[in-house]
């Protein structure tokens, strides 16, 4: 008894020094927080691995403008999951999904974006019309059957269902950086992102 | 054989024996022992395992959470940064990855993951970067 109520004390002191703690964080902090907006624009932060003095910047958009790029792999997010994808794959989602088979599609919801020089992390996606990914569906079709079996023992109780869930296939045909990496210069373009 | 009263089809049971019996047989066929040849233990094993497969669906997205955070933990720890103070350092900068994807980065993009490792460093305690 007693050892649990001490366990469960210590439980609420952690709890109540993590509330503070982020309490005081916010009142600090001399930026104002909007947490319901999504801030795509901010001042570029720069890591360094090499420990050489070159401008990493201005190094990949070189890089860029004389298309030394190669192959780009991305991370982008379809129907609150995340893939990390290159050119050429094909990815499975799941679930009811609009698009039908040969549609053409641009994904908007870039995370993450990465060569084998660099790579562009995104807070929480990079700016829009910085890279490019075109996917095409290439087949709508359903999952194989999910047996949902509940039985409980003396009770009379047992239940079967049978679900099959709705799968679509999906081809990224190209991942290309369109633009420029730039510190000043944010792309800013009001569409709707998907 | 015709039922003229109704209460005769209630008392009927069903497909016939051999039928009942195959679609759980069917299922049994991959056990050992009396679990595939004799029906009243065939049953018991086959509801067993269908609970198991349904239960197993819910584990298995708990199990595959906790290797991926493993596995991240040991990317950082390479790099000289604790599992919380890189996911802290990820957070400071609205960096939205999910584990599936950071251990994926951990395992086939070295470099990528070093570099989110790295930002964390580079911020204050209020999410600023440092002059």
């Amino acid at each position: 008894m007693l050892l649990n109520r001490l366990v469960s004390i210590a439980r609420c002191q952690t709890n109540i020094n993590q509330l503070t703690g982020f309490f005081q964080k916010c009142k600090i902090s001399s930026t104002p927080t909007a947490l319901s907006k999504l801030e795509i624009s901010k001042p570029l932060q720069v890591v360094n691995l090499n420990n050489e003095n070159l401008d990493p910047v201005k190094n990949i958009n070189d890089k860029i403008k004389s298309d030394e790029v190669g192959r780009l792999f991305a991370v982008i997010q379809l129907l609150g999951k995340q893939f990390k994808v290159t050119a050429g794959d094909v990815i499975l989602v799941e679930g009811l999904w609009e698009p039908t088979n040969g549609d053409k599609l641009r994904l908007d919801k870039v995370l993450l974006a990465g060569s084998k020089d660099f790579s562009l992390i995104g807070r929480p996606i990079l700016p829009i019309g910085l890279i490019d990914v075109q996917a095409t569906i290439i087949e709508k079709s359903l999952s194989h059957t999910r047996t949902v079996f509940k039985k409980k023992r003396r009770k009379q109780y047992m239940r079967i269902n049978f679900a099959r869930m709705e799968t679509t296939q999906i081809r990224i045909n190209s991942i290309e950086i369109t633009n420029l990496v730039d510190k000043d210069k944010t792309i800013n373009d009001n569409r709707e992102i998907y | 054989m015709v039922f003229t009263t109704f209460v005769n089809f209630i008392r009927s049971r069903g497909p016939d024996e051999f039928w009942r019996k195959r679609k759980i047989f069917k299922l049994a066929a991959h056990m050992y022992g009396r679990r595939r040849n004799c029906y009243s233990i065939a049953i018991r094993a086959v509801h067993k395992s269908l609970q198991h497969a349904t239960l197993g669906r819910k584990f298995k997205k708990i199990h595959m959470r906790d290797l991926w955070t493993r596995r991240i933990t040991a990317g950082a720890e390479q790099h000289g940064v604790s599992f919380i103070q890189f996911n802290e350092g990820l957070h400071k900068n609205k960096i939205q990855l999910n584990r599936k994807v950071l251990a994926d980065l951990a395992v086939w993009e070295p470099a990528t993951f070093e570099s989110l490792a790295r930002l964390g460093e580079e911020l204050d305690n209020y999410g600023n970067i440092k002059e």
